[in-house]
């Protein structure tokens, strides 16, 4: 018997309404004893519009104009179950209302509902990254709360992928804030992409990013997102007309075995992605146990680093190099040594990069090349030094200014100085070195190709830069008199370097039989432990007295 | 300035594995798909396949174009792409093409396209005006045989 024209619905007994009521801004239902619309107000009747809502109940108005939500409260309604209290409505138009139902003395209820769009719209942009419309931080942690509270009660796992950007803060400074902000967008674009919908990114900010993936089959969930992110991320972007390469590196956490506080389980994620930029970027890294204690005695050897030079704990050591023709010393090479204050010796494989990364390289590099020239200043005219340079020391541009104001204080002849640079320098902006490889050599400075064949494109640089000599990687030399496919590479070095007009050096001999092979090639020159072992100054400047003779270098012939 | 003519390069590792008929498949949805796409958006370009390798070239409004790439950058159909230019342009090259498929027919592509380089058709080896040039002159055979 259901009713729709207002004016026909008897009216029995229902309060007296205000006068206001029909003006009010909130839009108020009341039922019926059936739960059937019995009156609305201009506001309640312009929600529903062209749907007419007198004599329907609340699921059918509802249903019949598409709006979402209250499906439990008015189920109770029609139920004949009390039914007081508050729920949310989704109309079609995504409008949002807040439902209040309030029993009436007679049976019936009274229905309220405000529109609160605007505020819960507000509180969600609140909610959200402004730059990329991904959740933000804030919203991270309360959705990872809520995950990790369910997991616990399932068992299922959840995992916390922590991701940030390599060479992000390079191009914000020199393309500009802009284009970086454009960069985040297309980044931000890229991590939705490669999401299931259950899954949540966040930028928690600058250019990290993180994303929370639960209701799926672990490790293995998150290590295929993992590496897609990192493929994904670092493919080339063409932006406001630039082409930019960043790179992504991932850290992953999971819950349980890696934790089940949301704060242990951000913590985590954090240290496998630091361990995934110090293992080289563009990579991604599961939390493992111990990664803390690693990380620990990493920043300890990072505090202790900045402190050495200050402290004089680094020292220099020099390695003869043998002319092969003459059985004469030729130079020294120039080599660090770290002693920590509890005395054991850092190996520079160990120091350097951390060095490069943390920014001490540069006065370690400027250190090194004063003290080398200095001391062979005080060596005779016919020995020369050779000194290694970092790619740090490149980037920064100061390096030919550095070497003048070495080479000046100390005295010694541009000749007597040797710089070796490795491959790692000429991958790096390859011209600006260039220019400042040719600059030094106009000096006088002489240039020589450090570790040669161990890179990807040695070969290439040869070809680009007129160098002094080649330094045989000892990979080449080491057995080169039982391993036979060594010694056709040596020739082939040799080969290549006499046609170009440069010296070669092996390094690493290590054997009578390995000096012997290398004579027969042709090199110019060795150095290893064979032929003289890394010694300290006065050692050094006491194998050049003129008293000694050679043979105490161990070079024996 | 921002809707410049721009003309972008790029060559890539094609990853749809299978049959022939697979290949021609996709390819044929990805012709259309671009076709209709890049007529929306005002871009003009070829679509080449050879050797396992897709090689492309996209013409347009410098923003339409940056968007279109950013959304073939992401397809899971092909990787490892390789942007070779990306620049300002005097004039479109592909005009009345808003995606042409240029060399082999899709099918022959599809069917001999893996056999290799004796095709002579490397792109890794190529510049990016040299790739342009090449899907140009292909493009105008095309044209000219129609
Ligand atoms: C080699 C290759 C070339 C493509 N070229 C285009 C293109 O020129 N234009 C385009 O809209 N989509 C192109 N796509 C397809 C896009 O990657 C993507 O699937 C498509 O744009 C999605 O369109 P939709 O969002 O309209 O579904 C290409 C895909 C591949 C693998």
């Amino acid at each position: 018997m259901p009713h729709s024209a207002p004016d026909s619905y008897p009216r029995r007994g229902f309060p007296p309404r205000s006068t206001a009521l029909p003006e009010m801004a909130t839009a108020v239902i009341i039922l019926n004893e059936e739960r059937e619309v019995e009156y609305v107000n201009r506001s309640a009747e312009e929600l529903f519009e062209p749907v007419d809502p007198h004599g329907c109940t609340m699921p059918v108005l509802l249903a019949s104009c598409g709006a979402r939500g209250g499906e439990e409260m008015f189920a109770d309604h029609v139920s004949g179950q009390d039914a007081e209290g508050t729920c949310r409505l989704r109309l079609v138009d995504e409008r949002l209302l807040d439902c209040t139902s309030r029993r009436l003395s007679n049976g019936g209820y009274v229905l309220s509902l405000d529109d609160v769009t605007e505020h819960v719209r507000n509180a969600e942009l609140a909610n959200h990254d402004a730059l990329t419309g991904l959740a933000n931080r804030k919203i991270f942690r309360e959705r990872l709360s809520e995950r990790l509270a369910d997991a616990r009660q399932s068992g299922k796992p959840v995992a916390v992928l922590y991701l940030d950007l390599d060479r992000f803060k390079a191009i914000n400074d020199t393309l500009g804030h802009p284009v970086g902000d454009a960069l985040l967008r297309k980044v931000a674009g890229r991590l939705t992409g490669a999401l299931h919908p259950d899954d949540l990114a966040a930028r928690l900010g600058g250019d990290e990013f993180a994303v929370l993936q639960s209701g799926s089959e672990q490790p293995a969930s998150a290590q295929a997102l993992a590496a897609r992110l990192v493929d994904l991320i670092g493919r080339t972007y063409a932006l406001e007309g630039h082409t930019l390469n960043v790179g992504a590196s991932v850290g992953v956490a999971i819950a349980p075995q890696d934790g089940y506080e949301p704060d242990t389980l951000l913590r985590h994620a954090d240290l496998a992605l630091f361990r995934a930029k110090a293992d080289g970027r563009g990579a991604y890294r599961f939390f493992e146990h111990g990664m803390n204690d690693r990380i620990q005695a990493r920043r300890l050897m990072e505090i202790e680093l900045r402190r050495a030079l200050a402290l004089k704990q680094l020292r220099l050591v020099y390695q003869p190099q043998i002319h092969l023709a003459s059985n004469a010393i030729s130079g020294f090479e120039a080599l660090i040594r770290w002693e920590t204050p509890d005395g054991r010796v850092v190996p520079p494989s160990e120091f350097i990069p951390l060095a490069e990364e943390i920014g001490v390289i540069l006065p370690i590099g400027e250190w090194v090349l004063r003290t080398a020239c200095k001391q062979a200043a005080a060596w005779p005219d016919s020995v020369a030094v050779s000194v290694n340079v970092s790619p740090a020391q490149f980037r920064t541009g100061r390096l030919v200014e550095t070497v003048a104001s070495a080479l000046a204080r100390s005295g010694l002849p541009a000749a007597r100085l040797e710089l070796e640079v490795t491959e790692g320098a000429l991958l790096e902006g390859s011209d600006a070195v260039t220019r400042t490889l040719a600059t030094l050599r106009q000096m006088g400075v002489r240039i020589a190709m450090d570790d040669f064949g161990t890179g990807y494109s040695s070969l290439s640089y040869l070809q680009k830069f007129p160098f002094d000599r080649i330094k045989v990687d000892k990979s080449f030399v080491r057995g080169i008199d039982r391993n036979s496919h060594r010694l056709p590479i040596v020739r082939a070095i040799v080969t290549l370097a006499a046609g170009l007009g440069m010296e070669t050096m092996a390094e690493g001999v290590e054997t009578e039989a390995e000096l012997a092979c290398i004579r027969a090639e042709g090199c110019d020159g060795v150095q290893g432990y064979l032929t003289g072992c890394p010694l300290s100054p006065e050692a050094a400047t006491a194998l050049l007295a003129p008293s000694r003779p050679l043979s105490s270098t161990g070079a024996t012939e | 300035m921002s809707n410049d003519l721009h003309r972008l390069v790029y060559y890539s590792r094609n990853k749809v594995a299978g049959e022939p008929g697979a290949l021609e498949a996709a390819i044929n949805g990805i012709l259309a798909k671009s076709r209709a796409n890049n007529a929306k958006a005002g871009v003009t370009g070829a679509l080449m396949f050879n050797s396992g390798c897709f090689a492309q070239v996209l013409e347009g409004p410098r923003e339409a174009v940056e968007e279109v790439f950013e959304r073939i950058q992401q397809d899971e159909r092909h990787g490892d792409v390789s942007l070779l230019a990306f620049g300002p342009a005097e004039a479109r090259s592909f005009e009345n093409w808003s995606m042409g498929f240029v060399g082999a027919s899709v099918e022959d592509a599809a069917r001999y396209g893996s056999l290799g380089p004796e095709s002579g058709f490397d792109p890794s080896r190529l510049t990016g005006e040299a790739l342009f040039e090449i899907l140009h002159g292909l493009a105008l055979d095309e044209e000219n045989a129609d």
